[in-house]
């Protein structure tokens, strides 16, 4: 690796001079009242934007304690821009140059450290190799590892100054520049993650997010005066100056986060509001709109109220601030629904209608991370669920209780066209899930799934609806209990499934284990049907029967005489998973007979002699196991209704007709 | 004849009151149409029946579809539609469909597809039958057979000619431009500039369809009104007729596509298949859309006769209108092409 330049020296040189002046100006001051965990990883960086080359050059000062009981000779660190470095990077590999439905440009990112030195002069570059703990990839360079001259001891805390220079890529995966827009997320060296077991610091995938410990972030940022008041990061601005050569610098604060990341947008329109609800500490709302969005602000507003109250009700306040709610410009979708630290992008288009409910369900979305992925900060690469799915479960909860059912719109040629077909949450929103429901086990790492839509299906949609369903088994007051116990238990300290399935346990008095055995744990499907429902008049019996100690052929009269129906209905687990099912029986006259069922057999037949007429058996009447992959076989009508079909064949006719008709005008 | 500036308001509305004096031609489309869909009535019922009738579903079904059920049904059963509704979805995306789609294609979504391309044969037939009626002082049904088998083999190529350069148009303008800016589309500074041009694109496409159909209208009917010419120079006169009247043809079928609209937004906002059996009945129901479908045929009929109105209303100086004889009078051979000849010569008496 080369040495640092003069450019480099001068620009540590500043950042140091600029640390100093903070420091004897009393800038460093804590944020909050008492710091909200112990900072184990914590960043000093001053960085400068070259808006021609799109790179960014920086020095980092880097604060890190070894917590574990062991010595640490190695460091580990995430150089994440380097996934965009070339086409045989692992995650160019896994994406096949695809995110999100789009094609990646080819526009190369990557970051390259040019100093890498110890407080006591050591110089650790020399030392410096690119590891691939993940896929031996040997031409990934999204890990580094460097070899310390003496093991870091347990409990000791260490400074790392470094020197680097991060490209950016055209904006394709959360991270990059559009024109003059710009979202710089992962673009520092950033130390992994030390456990007892050792280094947790896994490569950039495709499908996967990240993992860090919580440190105080304390970053300066210098760019053009173009961007005056147009900036916005994680945490609080301290700082606003010009600096020579028509530029100005910004510097952002934040204490116990374990990320940091910016933007910048000439054309942004900045709105200012404050969340206030009683009870709780005012959040200042930093929202950066695009003006084409200009009509959109008061729902961006209103979606982010909803979210602090919504989260903050079930999860506990929400710790920091401030939150800066970023509004990416067209065609930097790949910077759209993403978040970091205090910090959230979501998306919305220019004619999005209200009933689709964006921005409103991104928004609440990207909020919802603050808790899973901010607060609790779950290692994302191992077990995505617990922050992916968990915080698709509580937007479904929160955008369901804020705005109801959404409706799509139908796109014809770019424009679209609201329907109105109703879009329930948490059912119709997690149906991808369905079209794969085996094709994995939902408990796999992130880059370990069969395709990535598998992992958008399971980690999201599946979480979603294991978890939607275990609150319908336990009900919502103790699910809150539960989801409460596990937030405030395990803020800031990374919890793991075991960990919630702990608070389960502890907020229920009972053993779920059993329910994320065949959940989180299995690939199998859940499927209950109603196989056979059928009901006939009570004939009286034939054959022999005991009266007066002597066989007659003649049945006792209580079945001579008895009237009524005979029925028969039959349940059958067509899947693999067992839930447990309650089982109704409708019949005429308004009888209505309701029955429960471990679901562990293959089948149940229940049989009524001389009752009233079975009009209908349905299993899992109130929809409590959303995870039953057909639903349609749910329930089972006695006696056929032809309606619908008849109805519906003859809307496909119609329009059978009418593309018939249609396509002939043409020519 | 001669009857000085005609409007395309004008031949529309004479267009349209020709069509419901001979309401059996709106009638022969309408029922070439049902017929086809007809064929898809059994698979569709069947598949239906079976799926709804016991289900508890079902009575969700009767009034509104239901998400959940019809993405089961796709799930379940992709025997039934195949990828028909995702080609659908390309067809009308920014990106465009490409023909290989047509390879995926499965189930009734296939056969669907099948009979649009039985249609498309058909409807030459129906349009030879249309512009030979029309031009008979008195009409009937008879007449639409005989003018239509008449004119098949020449209307079925016309027919064909102007599909292929349709589809061409899609594939090297709509397709094409979209593979063109793909890349460069994002580059935009705003969605509203992506929209413009994607309008762009779309209304240069719609534009050169408009002009295909036209000049194939334009033949057609100069086809039967001037069977005194030879083929080759009817041809060509037709394209000519096209490209002397553009902006009345252009009306003409601005106004049949406006009003064909107007229906759709009407049986959308009144929705009579909505609302379960509390607003229509089936028999009502299925009447009410056989009666939209067969205004949909009246307003068609009425647009190929203003297209035949705006062509002949006024003589060009070049050409003179020789009215077709009456069907029950026998064909004379003068008034026939050379290339009819056989065609026009029965045996008997017609």
């Amino acid at each position: 690796m080369p040495r640092a330049k003069g450019r480099s020296a001068l620009l540590t040189f500043a950042s140091c001079a600029s640390t100093a002046l903070s420091l004897l100006c009393g800038a460093r001051a804590p944020l909050t009242a008492a710091p909200l965990t112990r900072p184990i990883a914590s960043y000093q960086i001053s960085c400068r934007l070259d808006t021609e080359k799109k790179t960014i050059e920086g020095t980092e000062l880097l604060a890190w304690t070894n917590i574990t009981a062991k010595p640490a000779p190695t460091l580990q660190f995430h150089l994440y821009l380097n996934a965009f470095r070339n086409t045989v990077s692992t995650f160019w590999r896994e994406s096949g140059g695809e995110h999100r439905g789009n094609r990646l440009p080819q526009s190369w990112g990557s970051i390259e450290l040019t100093r890498m030195m110890l407080a006591d002069g050591s110089d650790l570059l020399p030392a410096l190799s690119y590891i691939s703990p993940d896929d031996g990839n040997p031409y990934d360079r999204t890990v580094a590892e460097v070899q310390l001259p003496r093991a870091v001891a347990p409990g000791e805390t260490i400074s790392v100054s470094i020197d680097f220079r991060s490209r950016l890529p055209r904006i394709s995966t959360r991270t990059g520049w559009k024109g003059d827009f710009y979202l710089v997320g992962q673009w520092f060296p950033k130390i992994g993650v030390l456990q007892d077991r050792g280094w947790n610091c896994h490569q950039f995938h495709a499908s996967s997010e990240f993992f860090a410990d919580f440190g105080d972030y304390d970053v300066s940022i210098d760019l053009p005066a173009r961007y005056r008041g147009k900036v916005g990061a994680t945490g609080v601005r301290v700082e606003e100056r010009n600096l020579p050569g028509d530029r100005v610098l910004y510097r952002f604060r934040q204490e116990s986060v374990h990320d940091f990341a910016w933007t910048a947008d000439p054309e942004y329109i900045v709105v200012d509001d404050v969340f206030r609800e009683p009870g709780v500490a005012d959040a200042q709302i930093h929202l950066l709109l695009q003006p084409e969005h200009r009509g959109q602000q008061a729902r961006y507003l209103q979606a982010t109220k909803t979210a602090f109250s919504g989260y903050g009700r079930v999860l506990g306040p929400y710790p920091y601030s401030t939150l800066t709610v970023v509004d990416p410009p067209w065609g930097a979708g790949g910077a759209g629904g993403m978040e970091y630290p205090t910090f959230i992008t979501g998306g919305t288009h220019r004619m999005a209608p209200a009933s689709v409910q964006s921005p409103e369900g991104v928004t609440i979305h990207e909020f919802g991370h603050q808790y899973f992925y901010g607060l609790l900060a779950s290692n994302e690469f191992e077990e995505p669920w617990l922050d992916e799915g968990f915080n698709e479960y509580m937007e479904d909860r929160v955008v369901g209780a804020a705005y109801g059912s959404s409706h799509p719109v139908l796109t014809a040629f770019g424009f679209r066209f609201p329907i109105g077909i109703a879009i329930h949450r948490p059912l119709d929103t997690n149906r991808r899930y369905f079209s794969v429901a085996t094709e994995d086990v939902l408990a796999s790492a992130a880059w370990k799934f069969r395709t990535r839509t598998s992992y958008g299906a399971q980690i999201y949609s599946k979480t979603a609806l294991v978890m939607a369903t275990l609150e319908r088994l336990i009900g919502t007051q103790t699910m809150n209990r539960a989801l409460r116990l596990y937030a405030d238990r395990w803020r800031f300290r990374h919890p793991t499934t075991a960990d919630w399935i702990a608070a389960v346990h502890d907020a229920t008095g009972r053993d779920y284990r059993w329910f994320f055995d065949r959940t989180f744990f299995s690939s199998g499907a859940v499927d209950y049907a109603v196989v056979e429902a059928k009901s006939e008049r009570w004939t009286p019996p034939k054959g022999l029967f005991e009266s007066d100690g002597r066989l007659v052929e003649k049945p006792p009269p209580e079945l001579a005489a008895a009237k009524g129906w005979a029925s028969v209905i039959t349940v059958a687990r067509l899947g693999d998973v067992a839930m447990p099912v309650d089982i109704v029986l409708r019949f005429d006259g308004g009888h209505t007979y309701r029955s429960a069922w471990d679901g562990e057999a293959r089948w149940k037949r229940f049989r009524v002699d001389r009752g009233p007429r079975l009009l209908e058996a349905i299993v899992d009447p109130s929809e409590k196991i959303l995870l039953d992959v057909d639903r349609t076989n749910n329930g089972r009508l006695v006696h056929a209704d032809p309606r619908a079909a008849s109805r519906w064949t003859s809307r496909a006719v119609f329009w059978m007709q009418n593309l018939i008709d249609s396509l002939t005008i043409a020519w | 004849m001669v009857r000085g500036h005609v409007s395309a308001a004008g031949c529309f509305a004479r267009g349209v009151k020709l069509s419901l004096s001979r309401p059996y031609l709106a009638a022969s489309l309408w029922l070439i149409q049902l017929l086809l869909a007809s064929v898809l009535v059994l698979p569709v019922s069947n598949a239906l029946h079976t799926l709804l009738d016991h289900s508890s579903s079902g009575s969700r079904m009767v009034a509104d579809p239901d998400f959940g059920w019809w993405e089961t049904i796709r799930r379940v059963h992709p025997d039934l539609l195949g990828n028909f509704p995702d080609a659908v979805e390309s067809a009308t995306s920014v990106e465009g469909v490409k023909s290989s789609a047509l390879a995926e294609l499965e189930g009734i979504g296939a056969t669907a597809i099948s009979l649009c391309f039985l249609g498309v044969v058909l409807h030459a037939f129906a349009l030879g039958g249309i512009f030979g009626a029309l031009r008979e002082p008195h009409g009937s049904l008879l007449v639409f057979g005989r003018e239509g088998m008449r004119r098949f083999p020449a209307f079925l190529a016309f027919t064909l000619a102007a599909m292929a350069a349709a589809l061409a148009a899609y594939r090297w303008i709509y397709l094409a431009s979209g593979e063109a800016w793909r890349d460069r589309l994002n580059d935009l500074d705003t969605e509203g500039q992506a929209m413009v041009l994607t309008a762009a694109r779309l209304l240069a496409f719609l534009l050169v369809l408009a002009a295909i159909k036209l000049v194939a209208d334009s033949v057609r009917a100069i086809w039967v009104a001037r069977p005194d010419l030879p083929a080759v120079s009817r041809f060509f006169a037709g394209l000519a007729a096209a490209f002397s009247r553009p902006a009345r043809l252009f009306g003409v079928l601005l106004l049949y596509l406006l009003s064909g609209t107007a229906l759709y937004v009407l049986w959308i906002v009144l929705d009579p298949s909505a609302g379960g059996e509390a607003r229509f009945a089936l028999v009502p129901l299925i009447l009410a859309q056989q009666v939209f479908v067969f205004l949909r045929s009246l307003l068609k009929v009425g647009y190929y006769a203003g297209v035949s109105e705006a062509l002949t209303r006024v003589p060009s100086p070049e050409y003179f209108y020789v009215p077709a004889p009456a069907i029950d009078e026998p064909l004379a051979l003068v008034d026939r092409a050379a290339d009819e000849a056989r065609v026009e010569r029965p045996t008997g008496s017609i």
